[in-house]
């Protein structure tokens, strides 16, 4: 297997050379030559230094377990089997957008007569913004985590030999394309401009690099059945995790939400009929977006989820919602 | 852990997955591994024990979308241990790498067809690995057959062994599989029971609409609108407790 490793020498000297990975540029320390390397140069990479224990990280997910609607027992019959540190790869790429956004915004006013007058603002903003971008540089697996929340810490290459660190397994220039339309879709949405008729803005990638990130991993059980949860080896918050609901909470929201609802609907309806307002509306529309986002709750809360997991229940799509209260509340007036 | 020699002073260098360059600690000399032309085989370690994978299972069984206490009611009839290869190639395309993931086995596992390198920590797989009395699928479909066709220049290209449970277990009488990622948890299954919302949306709606009369009511007969919204939020709760509980 001699064959694929290749000994770097200065061309000029014949002298080592120490370089690290990701730079491109060198200088000699024998003959102070200034070196280019070309090809794979690899990423420029850190690590952030562990900054939890065992009991930390433990102390964390236990007290996670205490917050929202998570079952009412878990602090008691929740058993922690495992917690280990692990390092994720992260690419943190670093991005510039510029350009400008043209278009107009629409106001409709209508008086008490009932008359409505739409009135359009032309826009045109100007954008310039340094951005960061993260993704995972691996499949996530079931660990819930896609992104990272925090961009520093103190750089140390101590632990990487000592913790398991999960491998890059994705592309560089996949994760520069990610972050180039990630960061126009910002610069767009960064202009406020609902209707554009023209854009021509533009991204560019100014560092690449990998993180490695400190995850603990704690796997729980309660009843039987196994959890995970990770909490941040830096700043010790509970990133992502899977924990059990309970009935009881379930049962309350739904029985809060179509109390509520329903009442803010009838309450809405009344209104635009003694009025002829169209305020009524925004009742029946908050009615239904009560509904909604209790039902999801009430129908998937028996396990409740934090973090970019695939199979995670998002409540309903608000402006649906909103269409179906528009159509009801419409037909009373 | 694997080694290979330095090119200069001959003194041996560990070789580990992620590295592109390390640095000879005899004569300090800077290496740069060449994988391109080289295949590499790896292997993710376990890290879920059996006990783990069927817990798992149930956590998974337990969710939402599956059959009410499926976590309790599913008969498992045979967990097994296995280590199923994928092909991880890295190549430059036109001066972008791009990476592919091929099968190495041929499969009819739920997700194995999804095709991925999961996460986890690639250690060098050679004739020291331990396997820990893992399966060893082998893979059935040559490198090659994938090198000849793919496109741009080699960067680097591996079989990968990832770490899986395999559960089978009976449900109603019918069978189902799962398969269980051992390095981060994650379950694949193509079918399994599931779980009506019926219930839920008859009891959120019903309950919506109940409301919203009383609304209208309570503006003639406001008593008694107010004593009948009082016992449906009683039989609201009580019924959505039942149908959380048992449906």
């Amino acid at each position: 297997m001699g064959d694929i490793t290749v000994g770097l020498n200065c061309p000029a000297c014949g002298g080592a050379i120490t370089i690290a990975e990701g730079e491109s540029v060198v200088n000699c320390q024998y003959c102070g030559s200034t070196l280019y390397a070309e090809g794979d140069k690899g990423v420029q990479t850190i690590a952030f230094k562990n900054k939890l224990d065992e009991r930390t990280a433990i102390g964390a997910a236990q007290a996670w377990w205490g917050k929202g609607f998570k079952a009412r027992d878990l602090k008691r019959t929740g058993a922690v089997t495992e917690c280990y540190p692990i390092y994720i790869p992260f690419w943190d790429i670093r991005t510039r957008v510029a350009g400008w956004v043209c278009g107009y915004e629409e106001r409709t006013r209508s008086d008490s007569k009932g008359n409505t007058k739409t009135e359009r603002i032309y826009k045109e903003e100007m954008v310039l913004m340094d951005l960061a971008y993260s993704e995972i540089a691996c499949d996530p697996g079931d660990l819930g985590l896609r992104s990272l929340r925090n961009f520093s810490g103190e750089s140390t290459f101590e632990d990487l030999d000592m913790i398991p660190t999960f491998e890059s397994t994705t592309s560089r220039d996949d994760a520069d394309a990610h972050a180039r339309s990630d960061a126009i879709a910002r610069g767009r949405s960064s202009a406020h401009v609902p209707h554009i008729t023209f854009e021509n803005l533009h991204a560019l990638v100014k560092r690449t690099s990998m993180i490695y990130y400190p995850i603990w991993v704690v796997r729980y059980t309660y009843q039987d059945r196994m959890y995970l949860l990770t909490v941040d080896g830096v700043t010790g918050q509970v990133l992502s995790g899977r924990a059990p609901g309970d009935p009881l909470f379930q049962s309350l929201a739904v029985t809060a939400g179509t109390s509520i609802g329903g009442l803010a609907a009838a309450g809405g309806v009344l209104f635009t009929i003694n009025t002829g307002s169209e305020f009524g509306i925004a009742g029946v529309i908050l009615g239904f977006i009560i509904l909604g986002a209790t039902y999801v709750f009430f129908r998937h809360g028996s396990e409740i989820i934090q973090g970019d997991f695939a199979d995670r229940k998002k409540g309903p799509d608000m402006r649906q919602l909103g269409n179906i209260g528009k159509m009801i509340g419409g037909a009373y007036r | 852990m694997a080694q290979v020699n330095c090119p200069r002073c001959a003194a041996p260098i560990e070789l580990d997955s992620g590295n592109k360059f390390a640095k000879c600690s005899y004569c300090g000399s800077m290496i740069f591994f060449d994988r391109t032309g080289a295949g590499f085989y790896y292997a993710i370690p376990f890290k879920l024990s059996q006990n783990d994978a069927v817990g798992t299972f149930r956590r998974w069984a337990g969710g939402s979308t599956k059959a009410k206490d499926l976590d309790r009611l599913a008969s498992i009839t045979s967990v097994k241990k296995k280590y199923f290869p994928v092909y991880l190639f890295r190549r430059d395309v036109n001066g972008r790498e791009e990476v592919y993931v091929k099968p190495a086995g041929s499969t009819i596992l739920p997700g194995l067809h999804q095709l991925k390198v999961p996460g986890g920590d690639l250690k060098i797989f050679d004739g020291n690995f331990d396997t820990n009395g893992a399966e060893l699928v082998k893979p059935d479909i040559e490198m090659t057959h994938y090198l000849d066709n793919l496109p741009g220049k080699g960067k680097e290209q591996a079989l990968v062994y990832f770490p899986i449970w395999t559960i089978d277990y009976t449900f109603n009488g019918a069978s189902y599989q799962v398969v269980v990622d051992a390095s981060s948890s994650e379950v694949f299954a193509t079918s399994f029971p599931t779980r009506s919302s019926a219930a839920y949306l008859l009891v959120a709606v019903a309950g919506f609409f109940a409301f919203l009369v009383l609304g209208f009511v309570a503006t003639v007969y406001l008593v008694p609108a107010l004593i009948l919204m009082a016992l449906t939020v009683v039989a609201v709760f009580f019924i959505s407790l039942t149908v959380a509980r048992r449906l």
